[in-house]
């Protein structure tokens, strides 16, 4: 009894740090409307700019003033100038790729400064080193746990405080609905919005800077392991209570305690289990929280003043350009195809293939995104599935490899189906943290084990033996063919489907979902099958990815890489075929280009080129607002516009008109 | 005549507000009943009951003598359609993509299946039926207009032509005539009684609106506070002594 | 004094033009009915004095001063109530807080005076004030909403459609209230449908046809333009 009370104790203040990251994320949602996924990187931020500033001999007590009061208030007024204001009230899609933007691109950003690779952070701001202050029962309480306890009980009362407040609260709550009304009140609504962001992101700084000298060196895994915890503990007040968020976050740190102090350090279950659970807090929350439901309804009752959106560059795209490349794409792309691969060194035949087998996974992306309207950070775990069957029926029951990727694509289609069930009566943001928590499961429990996904060495993956051809050659180019086939076939159904009756019905239910079930639409059937067929295709990307390093690999598909292919996809196009296919070889190709920046052979300069890689494509989700299309299908709208006005006619209807 | 339509002793409450009190009506098949009552009586949730959005505590509803599929979608497909107090349109969806939605899911030729084995192409058929409905609520040069684009009263006969387009048996209109003017509001009247001529709908309509109510209805059941208060026809319940005070506002 | 001054106003959203060349002038204490078929301009034009819609071409002056650069939160606390189309409401706050949002401007005592005023004037939905707005029913929502732009004590109230969805009993209610500001010297704009509504409320009727005014006169001469517009639309 007496183990289990300090047990429970003790991670008291640890279950304080998810309080204090939960309670920033309420209060961020409540008061911005934005669900900050970025949350994590921001405290990131905070935590290496504190550390840089000690390490330059600044005083800890001044540092973290420097870094909550002035540093993190500047970031969020920043941040709501630049990117959130310019974002439609109503459109949630966007707030949440805008926030997933900054979690994949902030981190990559702080990378690019030397040094920041291996921070170690100075000890708390306000008291001594860890030496015990406090003594409760049989436990001490060090510095750094006081800073964190007291922390967290002051930002609780004095958010309630703001939050809940006529004065400044009521503005605060309003705004997030309707800037516009509010302004009808005589409030300053864009004021009060940049008030909010700044709180928000003071709230990121605290947690940052505090968080830092716990969990030392200060990395951006670190910190996202903190956010989904608090993820976790915002759930229980059903992402809007702040006592109740941290209610959640305190006893999600004593259960975590007592798990761990009770399960011997050397099973099996140790390494597993006590960093997912907070995982499994958030999955059981998302599935039976009645207020999950009612999240994500509310919409801008001012919304007929608004201007209506820019429309989709199809659609403005002039008839007659349509048709023009209509009738000449596959010409012209395998005319190209050839050429590449027939010239191509090497090395770059299999930056191709790779791009080929990511144009797959992020085609699974446009179908679940673009058609269905769902954000799924899951896409990447479901690769990962994929390959992972491949895997083990190729090495264990030898099964031929391509059966082998059909059979890890039904796999990997079964968990996009599972993933389907709750999805059916939540929409929206619990949807997007349910596929968060599942990719997140998959990475801690079933990757790492041996029967799986192998374990952190991971798998061999042959490749296919077909018509007594050999593909494996790591540049195969007869391999990279049989990839290509693969994604045509594949856009080739995601096309039809984003067109056809499916497209059109499930786009109706995104829109208005009683409507769409007054007329008739069968929304479970279609959205189980867009699921399934979503996690289906990533699936068979996951295995040709694969299959093209002849090795899975599980940190290949470790969580991270959901939001970073979502943000990806996302800004290069999510609603056409050609976006998809685009941003895959688009990756893998500047990937390899960046090879042959000049390297030192370390590891935090692949650090840099991957962070590179993924700024240059993801920079986009900050425009994602204007183009909800993507940066390249706008930019091929301009293009399109510009030919146009050069080209005043219609060439082809003249010369069709003279034959005739 | 057949009754369409059963309500049976059908209540629903929220956080222990009985917003729908037993209540029972029942709709003749090709009859037309107004529903009528102050400012939350109840009348939209009783709609919501029978679409099929909300389930009931207690009591029965039955369409054509047999009880109802509990979800919204099926409730449709076998012959209920609905239009709304406020519109629920599909975005900026062109006005025969609106259509198209109802029809194919009516027909039950929507979905993966039919994109990928027969390409998802609308056919010839598709389109001539969802413009004929057009014609029939006038807007037939409207077809590849965004629907997010055109004035209310157009919202309305699109959400209308929706409504229609799969050849329902009842349609239940909430509130048709609120927000239009004089002239569109007899233009949709017009309508709505042409297709019953003509289909031998069924309709239950929910207006403040005393003409269009009137107009559309053979029969009335006014409501308040979650109960029926009166029924009769429009003259009975417009001079019943509880329905004009909390209705009309009149003290006899 | 003018209250609200518009001369040859244009205005719009993005390609659409909603009114071309709209001149109007409104003297303190006007009550001023608004009136034509759909989509002829009338919410722009009350936008527009509410400076939600900013305009193309032309000046607008409301209470003496031109509104050009001013924001609409500052139009506000000059006095200007604009009841907007629609619900006009704050779905995810209470009815409560939905009508303190009005009353933020006015000093602690007098508020939570005109608080209970208006939760009073909402009879039986006045006792369920911590009720979240977006539970309402439609009519309901626009009671709260009318209810809260009469407590703002408005110097210019420009009511889009105020009795939208309301049962004829709570119209009339509302026009009551309506006929009860107008005793105080609060300069009413109403944007109607329909004339039999306003004809007691309102001696003045301005009717406006595709973005321009048609008619600008007694309400009593407005039904004869109603009419005639209406007939000289092609079916
Ligand atoms: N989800 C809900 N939770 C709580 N109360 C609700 C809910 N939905 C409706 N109500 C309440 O039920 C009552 C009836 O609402 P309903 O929308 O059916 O009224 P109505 O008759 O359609 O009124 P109106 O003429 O104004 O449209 C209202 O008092 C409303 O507040
Ligand atoms: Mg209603």
């Amino acid at each position: 009894m007496s183990n289990f009370l300090s047990y429970t104790l003790q991670s008291v203040p640890w279950g304080c740090t998810f309080a204090l990251v939960a309670v920033g994320l309420v209060l961020t949602y409540r008061a911005t409307g934005v669900f900050n996924f970025g949350f994590g990187a921001e405290a990131y931020a905070a935590g290496v700019i504190y550390t840089e500033l000690f390490d330059h001999g600044v005083n800890r007590v001044w540092a973290a003033v420097i870094v909550v009061c002035v540093v993190a208030p500047v970031f969020g007024a920043v941040l709501e100038a630049g990117l959130f204001s310019r974002i439609p009230v109503g459109n949630t899609t966007a707030k949440m790729v805008t926030a997933l933007g900054v979690m994949v691109v902030l981190p990559s950003i702080v990378q690019l400064f030397p040094g920041t690779g291996n921070l170690q952070a100075p000890f708390a701001p306000f008291f001594a080193p860890v030496i015990p202050i406090f003594q409760v029962g049989s436990f001490f309480i060090n510095g750094i746990e006081l800073t964190t306890v007291l922390a967290t009980m002051v930002t609780l009362l004095l958010l309630m405080a703001l939050l809940y407040s006529k004065r400044f609260g009521l503005p605060m709550r309003a705004a997030v609905e309707s800037p516009k009304l509010l302004e009808l009140t005589g409030v300053n609504s864009r004021s009060v919005l940049r008030s909010s962001w700044m709180v928000a992101t003071m709230l990121a700084g605290l947690a940052g800077v505090l968080f830092a000298p716990v969990e030392t060196p200060v990395t951006p895994t670190n910190y996202s392991i903190i956010l989904v915890a608090a993820i976790a503990a915002a759930a229980v007040g059903a992402l809007r209570s702040l006592p109740l968020a941290v209610v959640g976050g305190v006893a999600l740190g004593m259960v975590q305690g007592v798990v761990q102090g009770y399960i011997p350090q050397t099973s099996v279950w140790y390494s597993a289990l006590v960093p997912s659970l907070p995982f499994f807090c958030l999955l059981v929350l998302l599935l039976v929280h009645p207020g999950m439901r009612t999240l994500d309804q509310s919409s801008d009752p001012m919304m007929a003043v608004e201007p209506p959106p820019p429309t989709p560059a199809l659609a403005q795209r002039p008839p007659h350009i349509n048709r023009l490349i209509h009738r000449f794409r596959w010409i012209l792309a395998a005319t190209f195809a050839l050429i590449v691969i027939t010239f191509s060194p090497g090395p770059w035949i299999a930056a191709l293939t790779i791009g080929g087998a990511y144009s797959v996974i992020f085609l699974s992306i446009t179908l679940i995104t673009g058609l269905a309207g769902q954000l799924s950070l899951a896409q990447a775990a479901f690769a990962g599935i994929g390959a992972a069957t491949t895997a083990q029926l190729t090495i264990n029951q030898h099964v031929p490899a391509l059966v082998a990727a059909v059979a890890g694509a039904i796999v990997a289609g079964g968990g996009g189906w599972v993933a389907s069930l709750p999805a059916l009566r939540l929409r929206g943001l619990p949807v997007t943290l349910l596929t968060l928590c599942l990719a997140l499961l998959a990475d801690n429990l079933l990757f790492p084990t041996s029967w799986i996904g192998g374990g952190a060495n991971g798998l061999t993956v042959p490749r296919p033996h077909i018509f007594g051809i050999d593909f494996s050659d790591v540049d195969s180019k007869s391999f990279l063919l049989l990839v290509l086939a693969v994604v045509l076939a594949v856009s080739g159904v995601v096309h039809v489907l984003l067109r056809g009756t499916t497209g059109r019905a499930l786009a109706a239910v995104h829109a208005s979902p009683v409507g769409a079930a007054s007329s008739g639409v069968a929304v479970r059937r279609l959205t189980m099958f867009v699921f399934f067929l979503s996690a289906a295709i990533a699936g068979i990307g996951g295995a040709l990815f694969a299959m093209s390093f002849l090795q899975e690999s599980p940190s290949d598909f470790s969580w991270f890489w959901g939001p970073t292919f979502l943000v990806i996809v996302v800004t290069v196009g999510a609603t056409t075929v050609e976006g998809a296919i685009e941003a895959g070889f688009g990756y893998a190709l500047i990937a390899q280009a960046l090879t042959y920046l000049p390297s030192t052979g370390s590891s935090s300069s692949n650090a840099v080129q991957s962070a590179v890689t993924v700024l240059v494509l993801s920079f986009g989700a900050f425009t994602y607002a204007s183009h909800p299309e993507g940066i390249v299908e706008a930019a091929k709208r301009g293009i399109a516009t510009t030919v146009l006005r050069a080209v005043p006619a219609n060439p082809f209807e003249r010369v069709g008109r003279k034959n005739s | 005549m057949s009754t369409l339509l059963d309500v049976r002793d059908v209540s629903k409450s929220f956080g222990g507000n009985a917003v729908v009190n037993h209540v029972s009506l029942s709709v003749e098949d090709g009859s037309s009943l107004g529903l009528v009552g102050s400012n939350g009586a109840g009348k939209t949730t009783l709609f919501r009951l029978i679409a099929g959005e909300l389930a009931v505590d207690s009591g029965d509803i039955l369409f054509q003598g047999r009880t109802l599929p509990p979800r919204a979608d099926d409730r449709a497909r076998i012959g209920i359609a609905r239009t709304f107090q406020i519109v629920e349109l599909f975005g900026g969806q062109t006005v025969l993509d609106h259509l198209l939605v109802a029809l194919q899911a009516h027909q039950r030729r929507q979905g993966p299946w039919r994109d990928l084995v027969h390409g998802g192409r609308t056919t010839p058929e598709e389109r001539a039926a969802c413009m004929e409905i057009l014609s029939v609520v006038g807007l037939d040069d409207r077809a590849q207009a965004p629907a997010s684009t055109l004035p209310l009263g157009e919202r309305r006969a699109v959400e209308l032509a929706r409504a229609l387009v799969c050849g329902p048996r009842l349609l239940l209109a909430d509130e048709p005539s609120s927000g239009l003017d004089g002239g569109e509001t007899a233009q949709l009247i017009s309508i709505i009684n042409r297709v019953r001529r003509e289909t031998g709908l069924a309709i239950v309509v929910v207006d403040h609106d005393l003409a269009t109510v009137e107009a559309l209805a053979d029969h009335v059941v006014a409501m308040d506070a979650g109960s029926v208060i009166a029924h009769g026809t429009f003259a009975e319940v417009t001079t019943n002594v509880d329905v004009m005070r909390s209705w009309l506002g009149v003290t006899p | 004094m003018s209250v609200l001054e518009l001369t040859d106003v244009h205005a719009g959203y993005g390609p659409y033009k909603a009114l071309t060349g709209v001149t109007l002038s409104v003297q303190s204490g006007d009550a001023v009915a608004l009136l034509g078929s759909n989509g002829v301009g009338k919410s722009t034009l009350v936008r527009v004095a509410s400076g939600l819609v900013p305009t193309s071409q032309g000046q607008v002056c409301v209470l003496g001063r031109d509104i050009r650069g001013e924001s609409v939160h500052a139009l506000a606390r000059r006095g200007v109530v604009h009841l907007p189309e629609g619900v006009g409401l704050f779905g995810d706050l209470s009815i409560e807080e939905n009508l303190l949002l009005r009353l933020r401007r006015v000093p602690a005592p007098t508020r939570r005076r005109r608080l209970a005023e208006a939760l009073e004037a909402l009879g039986p939905l006045g006792s369920r004030r911590r009720t979240k707005a977006r539970l309402l029913s439609g009519g309901q929502q626009r009671l709260v909403a009318v209810t809260g732009a009469l407590a703002a004590q408005p110097t210019l109230l420009l009511a889009d459609e105020p009795a939208l969805g309301l049962s004829p009993a709570a119209a009339d209610e509302v026009y009551a209230a309506l006929e009860r500001v107008r005793s105080t010297d609060t300069t009413l704009i109403i944007v109607e449908t329909r004339l039999g509504r306003v004809e007691n409320l309102c001696d003045r009727a301005v009717v406006l046809s595709s973005g321009r005014v048609a008619y600008d006169g007694p309400t009593s001469g407005a039904q004869d333009v109603l009419t005639g517009l209406i007939q000289r639309q092609p079916e």
